[in-house]
């Protein structure tokens, strides 16, 4: 379990085996059923989630529609990161849809490590700056990409989450109709895949 | 734009204060800075990034305003604009080293306070302050974004225009119609026709 958040980590800075330590005690394991709420709108986010095993997603209302604005699989991290941040309340739901299990941390005992580690002061410097990458990526790709860019580009960066999340979850996250995403999946048929080119 | 001696100690002076709303700095902490801080001037209309070339610095403007656009098929998609104490640039060009797929451009005369890729790193191993105040900086950013990105996603168009128009009411003056119809991904006829609800409101 504590080996996957260190390769996680070491993408960023590389930790001695004592700041590792550091950083481990810190943590607290929680695991979840399937489709079971972990904040609701409105909620302080108080942790931040790094997911181990098990599905997750973020999303919000839309009048009536949920809109999912993130998907984590193992190795991913998954809060209200801005409310986690800066302290208030959520704008988002985060729910799993498969069990699930955390190694989470409150935001008392980050700034802790943060103030007694210089380095994991860094890691959580370059781990944001990595969130504020990625939502820039996303915004320009969904601009950048027309729908059915769009879905092959998700589907072949994550071939397995097609097996594993439901489809309408995947339309909302790329913001196309269910029925659109269903007539688009026709596409992968048709493409021969790049690991099997004679099949 | 007055750029005197005068003006630019003013500046900094903002910049010091600027800095001091996310961590405390002393004057003496302050000007360790300063050898790696860059001031570069820019008229109007000028690309300050190009499309395609890597993103040299990371910049904060002192005074005037910029936006950042996509160009895509004949269109430029406006994706911020900036004005003083505002951070602007290509950050994916920046932290990545890859060539920028944006632009950013000045609307007003603009003066930037400017640190390169370099730089920043050795500002980074100058003292555990500045890995905070970094830290901080970019998680206001993200928040910032994130808000955007909400807004963009849950609010209406007219909830957009009259959101964005009530917390920037200067920026109505000083920038170009177009530009924030597209920022707000708001037709410009739309807009236009939005307008009429400021006047009624009055």
């Amino acid at each position: 379990m504590l080996e996957l958040l260190r390769q996680y980590v070491s993408g960023y800075v590389e930790l001695t085996n004592e700041e590792f330590a550091f950083l481990a005690e810190a943590l607290v394991i929680r695991s979840f059923d399937k489709r079971q709420q972990l904040l609701q709108a409105g909620e302080v986010e108080n942790y931040m989630n790094f997911l181990v095993k098990g599905l997750a997603r973020m999303y919000f209302f839309r009048d009536k529609t949920e809109v999912i604005t993130n998907i984590a699989r193992e190795g991913q991290l998954l809060s209200s990161s801005a409310s986690f941040l800066s302290g208030n309340p959520s704008s988002y739901f985060v729910e799993t849809l498969e069990p699930t299990t955390f190694l989470s941390i409150t935001r008392q005992q980050l700034e802790k490590l943060y103030r007694e580690s210089p380095r994991i002061e860094r890691l959580g410097r370059l781990m944001t700056t990595d969130f504020v990458l990625q939502k820039e990526a996303w915004e320009l790709e969904c601009m950048r990409l027309d729908t059915r860019e769009r879905f092959l580009h998700f589907v072949e960066s994550n071939p397995e989450l097609l097996q594993r999340v439901p489809q309408k979850y995947l339309a909302s996250y790329l913001n196309m109709k269910p029925e659109t995403f269903s007539r688009l999946k026709h596409l992968l048929r048709r493409r021969p895949s790049p690991v099997n080119q004679n099949w | 734009m007055s750029t005197t001696r005068s003006s630019y100690k003013a500046a900094l002076e903002q910049l010091h204060h600027y800095l001091s709303g996310f961590v405390p700095l002393t004057k003496h902490e302050f000007t360790q800075f300063l050898p790696f801080v860059e001031i570069r001037e820019f008229e109007k209309k000028v690309q300050v990034t190009r499309e395609g070339e890597v993103e040299r610095y990371i910049n904060i403007i002192a005074w005037g305003l910029c936006r950042k656009y996509l160009p895509l098929r004949n269109k430029e998609i406006t994706i911020q604009l900036a004005s003083e104490g505002h951070v602007i640039h290509s950050e994916l060009s920046f932290h990545h080293r890859i060539p920028s797929g944006s632009v950013v451009e000045t609307i007003e005369p603009t003066v930037f306070f400017s640190i390169t890729y370099e730089s920043l790193q050795q500002l980074y191993d100058l003292s555990p302050k500045v890995e905070r105040l970094g830290r901080i900086m970019i998680s206001d950013l993200f928040i910032k974004k994130d808000n955007r990105y909400f807004d963009q996603l849950k609010k209406s168009t007219r909830e957009r225009f009259l959101d964005y128009i009530r917390s920037h009411p200067h920026m109505l003056q000083r920038v170009p119609q177009k530009y924030i119809a597209s920022y707000l991904n708001i037709k410009p006829e739309t807009f236009s026709r939005l307008k009429h609800l400021l006047r009624k409101k009055a």
